[in-house]
C-alpha cells in the first residue's frame, strides 16, 4: 500500500464531498422529548435525535453516527443530572466540536434549569443507580417543562439571535397552551388522587408525584438493574401491593417481569411510551401527558368495575 | 426513587435553589479496575500465568485540566513471576477546544491503531486480545508521543489521525522518533437496529534492526523470551504494519442495554522484518468475533483467530503460526462488575506452550467509571 497515493485518495474526497447545508440552525437532541421541544420553538432547526422511544437512555453508544451529528452541531439539548454519563462525554470528547462542551452556551442541559427530586449528599454503587444531582427523568414535569422551555428558548436566542423573536412568539404560544392543558390535568389529578402504581424504575416519578399518584413497588431491586426472580418473588409479599391498581412500564423495558407480577396478581399492565414518539397521540410533550393520564384514568375505571363486581359477587 | 409523600412534588413548585451536589468538582475523577482470574494450564503468547494470578489491575485519574485541556493518567500494576510492575499505561493532556474538530493528545496513550488497540483492556470481552495483537502489538501499543486527530465534516463519520511516538515501547532502537501511525475510520448507521464502523491503519516502525540481536539466546524456545519481554514491546515486529478492522453492532430497535449482537473483525499483515528479510518474510494475522448479549447482565461469544510469523534468528527466519479458538460465557451483575468464565484452544506449530486451557476472570470497577467508545 502506497501512503501517499492514500493521502492524495483523501484529499481528493474531502475537496468533494459537498459542505452541508448552513442556513438552518443545526441541533442535537440527547432524547426525543428535547428534541420535540425544540421543533416546536424553532420548526426548521435540523435535529438529530440520539435516543429513539424504544431505547434506554442510559445505555447509548458513542457511535459513529452520533459523533458525527455531535461534530457538525450548533447546540446540544440533552437531560444532564449523570442521565447520559455513560456516553455523552465520549460524543463530545470525540466530536471535538469548540461549541459544545460544558460551560459553553451550544450545550444545554434541562437538568441544570430545574430543582430536581431527591439529590443526595452520599451515594456509593451498593445503591445501584442513583444520581447525586437527583432524580433525571424530568420531562414529564408539567411544573419543571415551562422552565426548561423557557430557558431552551432564551439559549436559542442566544445562538440564532435573527429568529429571536419568533422564537420567543412561540414560547407564549406554547406557554399558554401548555398552561391550558395543565388547568385539565390538574382536573384529571383528582379523579386519580390516592393510586398507587407498581412501575419500574424512576421514568414516570415526576408525573406521578404531580398526580398525587403513588410510586409503589418498584420491579428493579436497585435502580438501574434489572428486575431478578428473587426480587420479584419478594416483591409478592409487599404489603404495598394490595393497594395496586396497575404496573405501570416504560415501552422499551422488557414486558416479561410485569407480566409475571401481573399473572400472579391480577394487575393491569400498562405499558406507556416514555418520551415523544413522533407520532399520534404521542407525539408532543403535551400530547404525551394527555394519553398517559387518560390510560391512567382508563386503569381506574376499570379498578373500579372490578370492584364493583366482586361486590355483587359476593352476596 | 419513591417518595412517601405524594404532593412533594407539588411543594417542590416554590423555586428552590439547584443544590450543589457533585462532590468531587475539584479533585479528579478516580476509577480503579479489579482484573483476577484463575488459569489451567499455561498457553502460548499469553501474558497471563497460569494458576490464580492478577491480570490488569488500573488505577486511573482524569479531569479537566481547565477550559483548553483534559487529562488522563492511568498506572497499571502487573505480576508476573512472582515480581510487581508498575507501568504508565496513559499520561496525557488532550486539547478540547480546537478550531476545525482539530483534537490533539501528548504524553502517553494508547495508539489507535487498529480497533482494539485504542481500547482499555478492561473493556474487552474476551480474557486475552487476540493471537496477532499479543504477537505484533505486545497485546496493546502504548507509548509516548503525539497524536492529531480530524473529524471531517461528512455527514456520516470519517475520522483521520496521524501519530508520531518515541517507538522504544514496541521494539528498542536509537531513533528519537521511532514510530509513525497514520490512520482513518469511517462508521455509521442502518436504520435504528444497526451501527458500523470500518478503519484501516498504518505503523511505520523504524526500529526494527535492533530487533535482530534479540533472539540469540532463545534458539530453542522463542515463544518463551517472548513472554519474558511482554510488557516492553512486541514479540514480532516489522517496518510496515497494516490494520484493517470492521465492526457491526445490532440491537432490536436499538435498545443495547436489553439485546445486542456484536460481530468484529481484524487483519494484521507486517513485512520488512529486517535487512535480511525477504518479500516472502511476513507475519500476518486475524481474528473474527461474535459476542451476544441475550440479556441485560448476560452475554456468550466466540472468537477465532490465527496467525503466522516469522520469528528472527539471526540473519535467517524460523516459521510460527498458532490457532486459538475462544469460547466465553460472561455475567455483569451491574455495568461496573463482570464475571467471566473463558475455554481457550490453541493449535501451534513452533510454539512449545500451545495448550489448550479454561480460565475464570473477573473485572471490577470502583469509582467514576469513564464513558466507553464505540
Amino acid at each position: 500500500m502506497d501512503s501517499k497515493r492514500l493521502l492524495l485518495f483523501l484529499t481528493f474526497a474531502l475537496l468533494v464531498v459537498p459542505s452541508p447545508a448552513t442556513a438552518s440552525l443545526r441541533v442535537f437532541a440527547c432524547e426525543p422529548e428535547w428534541a420535540s421541544l425544540v421543533r416546536q420553538l424553532l420548526p426548521d432547526a435540523a435535529i438529530t435525535t440520539a435516543t429513539t422511544v424504544w431505547q434506554d437512555p442510559h445505555y447509548i453508544e458513542a457511535r459513529p453516527s452520533l459523533i458525527a451529528a455531535m461534530r457538525n452541531a450548533d447546540l446540544a439539548v440533552c437531560t444532564g443530572a449523570s442521565l447520559e454519563a455513560g456516553w455523552l462525554p465520549t460524543l463530545i470528547s470525540r466530536a471535538a466540536n469548540r461549541a459544545i462542551r460544558p460551560g459553553q452556551p451550544g450545550l444545554f442541559m434541562a437538568a441544570d434549569q430545574v430543582s430536581l427530586h431527591q439529590p443526595h449528599n452520599h451515594v456509593d454503587r451498593s445503591l445501584g443507580d442513583v444520581h447525586p444531582e437527583g432524580d433525571p427523568h424530568l420531562h414529564l414535569d408539567p411544573d419543571k417543562l415551562p422552565q426548561v422551555a423557557t430557558a431552551l428558548a432564551d439559549r436559542l436566542i442566544a445562538i440564532a439571535p435573527e429568529q429571536g423573536r419568533d422564537i420567543q412568539r412561540r414560547l407564549i404560544q406554547w406557554r399558554v397552551q401548555w398552561n391550558l392543558q395543565r388547568a385539565q390535568w390538574r382536573q384529571t389529578a383528582q379523579s386519580l388522587e390516592g393510586m398507587t402504581l407498581v412501575v419500574q424504575h424512576s421514568n414516570f416519578g415526576y408525573l406521578l408525584r404531580w398526580l398525587g399518584v403513588a410510586s409503589g413497588p418498584d420491579l428493579e431491586p436497585k435502580p438501574g438493574l434489572p428486575p431478578t426472580a428473587a426480587h420479584l418473588n419478594q416483591l409478592l409479599q409487599d404489603p404495598q401491593l394490595e393497594q395496586a391498581q396497575g404496573i405501570l412500564v416504560s415501552s422499551y423495558q422488557d414486558r416479561q417481569p410485569a407480566e409475571w407480577l401481573a399473572t400472579r396478581t391480577g394487575l393491569p399492565v400498562l405499558v406507556m411510551p416514555g418520551t415523544v414518539t413522533g407520532a399520534v397521540p404521542t407525539e408532543t410533550l403535551a400530547a404525551l401527558i394527555d394519553h398517559i393520564l387518560t390510560s391512567l384514568k382508563g386503569l381506574n375505571r376499570s379498578e373500579a368495575a372490578r370492584h364493583a363486581q366482586v361486590q355483587e359477587e359476593a352476596p | 426513587m419513591r417518595s412517601n409523600s405524594f404532593r412533594a412534588g407539588i411543594a417542590l413548585l416554590a423555586f428552590t435553589a439547584i443544590p450543589t451536589v457533585q462532590a468531587n468538582e475539584l479533585n479528579p475523577d478516580i476509577s480503579v479496575v479489579l482484573d483476577g482470574y484463575y488459569k489451567q494450564n499455561p498457553t502460548a503468547l499469553s501474558h497471563r500465568d497460569e494458576g490464580f494470578g492478577l491480570g490488569h489491575t488500573e488505577l486511573s485519574l482524569s479531569a479537566p485540566v481547565d477550559d483548553l485541556f483534559e487529562g488522563r493518567l492511568t498506572a497499571v500494576l502487573e505480576e508476573h513471576d512472582g515480581e510487581s510492575e508498575v507501568m504508565l499505561e496513559e499520561a496525557f493532556l488532550q486539547t478540547t477546544a480546537m478550531p476545525w474538530n482539530l483534537s490533539v493528545r501528548g504524553g502517553r496513550f494508547l495508539s489507535q491503531v487498529g480497533y482494539l488497540n485504542s481500547r482499555h483492556l478492561h473493556e474487552d470481552d474476551f480474557v486475552e486480545r487476540p493471537a496477532a495483537y499479543r504477537a505484533l502489538l505486545g497485546s496493546h501499543y502504548f507509548d509516548t508521543g503525539l497524536r492529531l486527530n480530524l473529524l471531517l465534516p461528512t455527514p456520516f463519520y470519517w475520522q483521520l489521525g496521524a501519530e508520531a511516538f518515541d517507538g522504544n515501547r514496541l521494539s528498542e532502537g536509537e531513533e528519537d522518533i521511532g514510530v509513525y501511525t497514520v490512520n482513518t475510520r469511517f462508521g455509521g448507521d442502518i436504520g435504528d437496529a444497526q451501527s458500523w464502523q470500518a478503519g484501516l491503519s498504518y505503523l511505520h516502525n523504524r526500529q526494527t534492526e535492533g530487533h535482530t540481536e534479540e533472539p540469540a539466546g532463545a534458539e530453542t524456545e522463542p515463544a518463551h523470551t517472548h513472554s519474558h519481554d511482554h510488557a516492553h514491546g512486541a514479540g514480532y515486529t516489522g517496518q510496515n504494519l497494516y490494520i484493517a478492522d470492521l465492526v457491526w453492532k445490532w440491537s432490536p430497535n436499538g435498545n443495547t442495554r436489553q439485546q445486542q449482537l456484536t460481530l468484529s473483525g481484524e487483519y494484521l499483515y507486517a513485512d520488512d522484518l529486517n535487512e535480511y528479510a525477504t518479500s516472502d518474510d511476513t507475519h500476518e494475522g486475524w481474528y473474527a468475533s461474535a459476542v451476544y448479549q441475550f440479556a441485560p447482565q448476560w452475554s456468550a461469544g466466540a472468537r477465532y483467530g490465527q496467525v503466522d510469523l516469522r520469528a528472527v534468528h539471526g540473519d535467517h527466519f524460523h516459521d510460527q503460526s498458532l490457532k486459538e479458538s475462544d469460547v466465553m460465557l460472561a455475567w455483569s451483575h451491574s455495568h461496573f462488575s463482570t464475571v467471566r468464565l473463558q475455554y481457550t484452544h490453541q493449535d501451534g506449530e513452533g510454539f512449545d506452550q500451545a495448550d489448550n486451557t479454561v480460565m475464570v476472570q473477573y473485572v471490577m470497577s470502583l469509582g467514576a467509571h469513564g464513558a466507553h467508545g464505540f
